[in-house]
């Protein structure tokens, strides 16, 4: 059991918030109770927030520059290197209220409208309310989109995608967890002005897995990162089919409230992008599948078994070099920092059944050709020749006016493993369309 | 199971629960020779015989109070009134004497009687005839309301509530007559009052209706389907006791209600089941409950004009869609 690392006791009595301005240990070190952890500003001054207790520093939630209410958790300190789960519950001053316990997040809002918000009267469904304490939101940070200007459930759920709030650790579960409410998350970069791009990462992978050509996509126009359902920050659901998880796909992209995007998945995400691109044509500018699932019966189910199953840098480290193929690209840091991503276990229990359901038997329970025939915006596809995961043959199928990338000695993550040349494809497969007459 | 129209249903639930006790009779205008206006007893006459099926004339004061009185006396009366329109002037027998004798006399009588009655417009039968005056019925504590959809409920919901120990009012709707439904076989099917029917399950709104109106409920669901909106919903089928579980789970699944009946808004029965709704869901609720109702006014004879007050699918997908907003 972890112990939350507070701010409470370096604010005076006038304060509601302060700024975190430095980390002074590095997630994963040992740290004994006295040391300095974090340094914040307060009012009056920087202070120095201490180990509360021995152990690892095993979570940060509030990056420096965040500003974060007196009561928001800012870390965790684990037993173990990987001890992430706290009960919120057990350190309430009045055990009964394990509601009121729970951390709050951390809230960015801008102080100068903050004091003139909260005089107002927040308007908020019931539900709304009832599930904003439970989580710990503060309503006065959370925009309504309801013409009736009312904050409805959907608009918590962004919120909590926006400020990237802590995620509430439970303990470990044996049994697949229950299914959570809430819409998926979305990473926002980049600069506004281009077409945005929307990004489905793959089975196993989440959001920040887009890093290596994030940056340079971002530098032209907003990139939006979508995290699949039992991924990243998204809610945990069981996802029996395919088409199952696509509603979801479509109803996250009616959320955005986009009217064109440029679209791109990879793996499983690439399916999804494919789903997405027929079932809202008219709103898909481009589409890049970069070796998409759903083009072919075949997959490898010990990977997949093996990657979602895996519980520690150990057991993943050979499941990721056998998706590159290169695997001196991943190094001992690649494989402990994509296993911190993967610190849950409910979340990796939630992932293995949605591989059972979607690919039962080693086969991909979906197909998405027919699809792809009917695609009518410009499309490319980026297949590594040494790809060990989904064989590159697949593409073979993709009809002839859809461009194919075959990049030799590449593996499943072009991305990962060629990300000069993914983003130079990508970045002139959007030119291409938005200079079109 | 056997494909019957709901008419039949009924039919044969009054023919095999006559068989079944001798002490379940039936009286009413026009039930006997005639068979019913809506052909509900007919044959039954010829089978069971003037006395177990017998033709009144017309006071539904009188009748009311006869079944009242017969069924304390140790017999299962079914009385049918023709029309839910004339629902007023049996209301002294149910209001001052059948929902309260049990407890003025300390459980020493049973109420056991059917009041059979059909009511709800959309065939230009105007404003003393298309009437739905469930919220009459379903504001006297003791009184049992039931108003079954299908063919399947139909016969199951009045064999139970012929067998019931306290009144029911059996609510038809004359559009229901003609629908056609599998009911399954066996005189011991019984439909338990009391417990509403998931009609179609979805995740974003739970639509709550009674009667005819779960079959518009139904179509606007078909409507809201095509908009990627994901309605559930739910025949209440018993409108008094309500199946209050089934729609507090509903609702902690969906966040949002629509409440439909044909009966006047104001007072109506969809004012009770808001209220309701708000005293026992408040916090699971994302938006207010949103009524669909009859407005405050005479059902006009002209059908145009009829077509344009009455509850239909495209108001409650409208409906929906603004709690959704």
């Amino acid at each position: 059991m972890a112990t939350p690392v507070r701010v409470e006791a370096a604010g005076g009595e006038y304060m509601e918030n302060v700024v975190v301005l430095e980390w002074s240990v590095e997630p994963g070190a040992t740290v004994t109770a006295g040391d300095t952890l974090v340094t914040v500003e307060t009012a009056k001054a920087a202070t120095e927030i201490p180990a509360p207790v021995d152990g690892f520093l095993t979570a940060i939630f509030a990056e420096p520059g965040m500003e974060v209410p007196l009561s928001a958790v800012l870390g965790l300190i684990g037993t173990t290197a990987e001890d992430t789960a706290f009960e919120a519950k057990a350190e309430a001053k009045g055990a009964t209220e394990g509601a009121l316990a729970k951390p709050e997040p951390i809230v960015r809002e801008q102080i100068s409208s903050a004091g003139a918000a909260s005089a107002r009267r927040i308007v908020a469904s019931p539900a709304a309310r009832v599930r904003a304490r439970s989580m710990g939101i503060d309503l006065r940070a959370v925009r309504a989109s309801s013409p009736s200007g009312r904050i409805k459930l959907r608009d918590l759920a962004s919120t909590q995608v926006l400020d990237g709030g802590p995620n509430m650790s439970r303990t470990p579960a044996t049994a697949l967890p229950a299914d959570e409410a809430g819409r998926l998350n979305v990473i926002r970069s980049g600069a506004p002005g281009n077409i945005p791009v929307v990004m489905i990462h793959g089975f196993g992978a989440d959001g920040p897995s887009w890093s290596p050509i994030e940056r340079d996509l971002a530098r032209q126009r907003p990139v939006l990162r979508l995290e699949l359902p039992n991924h990243g920050k998204s809610p945990r659901r069981r996802m029996t089919s395919f088409s199952e998880l696509a509603r979801e796909i479509a109803i996250a992209f009616d959320d955005l409230q986009l009217p064109t995007v440029h679209l791109v998945g990879h793996s499983l995400g690439g399916a999804c992008a494919l789903a997405l691109a027929d079932i809202r044509p008219k709103r898909i500018a481009s589409l890049a599948l970069i070796a998409p699932a759903g083009l072919g019966p075949r997959i490898d189910g010990d990977f997949i078994e093996g990657f979602a199953g895996a519980s520690s840098p150990v057991s993943l480290g050979p499941w990721l070099r056998h998706m590159v193929a290169d695997p001196k690209i991943i190094g001992d840091d690649f494989v402990r920092a994509a296993m911190a991503s993967r610190a849950d276990p409910d979340q990796r229990a939630a992932q293995r059944q949605m591989a059972r359901d979607l690919f039962p038997d080693s086969t991909q329970s979906f197909d998405l050709r027919a699809a792809l025939e009917r695609l009518t915006c410009p499309t490319r596809t980026i297949w590594g020749k040494a790809d060990a995961i989904l064989p590159w043959q697949q593409a073979l199928s993709v009809p002839g006016e859809i461009a194919l990338h075959l990049l030799a000695t590449t593996g499943h993550v072009p991305h990962l493993e060629k990300p000069e040349v993914v983003a130079k494809i990508l970045r002139d497969h959007f030119a291409s369309t938005e200079t079109r007459p | 199971m056997a494909m019957m129209r709901y008419a039949e249903a009924l039919n044969a639930a009054l023919r095999e629960e006559m068989s079944r006790d001798p002490s379940v009779f039936m009286f009413g205008e026009d039930i006997g020779r005639y068979g019913g206006v809506f052909k509900v007893s007919r044959g039954l006459m010829e089978e069971f015989g003037e006395s177990r099926v017998r033709d009144t004339p017309i006071s539904e004061q009188a009748l009311t109070a006869m079944a009242v009185s017969a069924a304390m006396t140790g017999t299962r009366p079914i009385l049918e009134i023709m029309y839910a329109d004339f629902i007023p002037l049996c209301m002294d027998a149910l209001v001052n004497q059948a929902s309260v004798f049990g407890y003025l006399w300390e459980g020493q009588v049973e109420m056991p009687f059917v009041l059979r009655t059909q009511g709800g417009g959309g065939v230009g039968t105007g404003a003393q005839h298309a009437k739905s005056l469930d919220s009459f019925l379903t504001h006297i504590p003791g009184i049992k309301v039931v108003a079954p959809v299908t063919p399947a409920d139909a016969k199951g919901m009045l064999k139970s509530a012929i067998r019931d120990a306290q009144p029911v009012i059996f609510l038809e709707h004359k559009l229901l007559y003609n629908m056609r439904g599998e009911v399954p076989d066996g005189e011991d099917e019984l439909v338990p009052l009391g417990k509403a029917r998931l009609v179609r399950p979805g995740r974003d709104v739970s639509i709550f209706a009674t009667s005819k109106m779960v079959i518009e409920a139904e179509a606007a669901a078909v409507q809201l389907a095509k908009d990627g909106i994901d309605a559930e919903v739910i025949d209440l089928r018993t409108l008094r006791p309500l199946d209050l579980a089934s729609i507090k789970a509903s609702i902690a699944r969906t966040h949002h209600a629509v409440v439909v009946n044909e009966g006047w808004t104001f007072c109506g029965y969809a004012a009770e089941l808001s209220a309701t709704i708000m005293d026992h869901c408040f916090d699971d609720l994302d938006a207010p409950v949103a009524r669909v109702a009859m407005p405050d006014m005479p059902i006009p004879y002209s059908e145009p004009l009829e077509a344009a007050v009455i509850p239909n699918a495209a108001r409650i997908a409208e409906a929906a869609r603004r709690v959704l907003a």
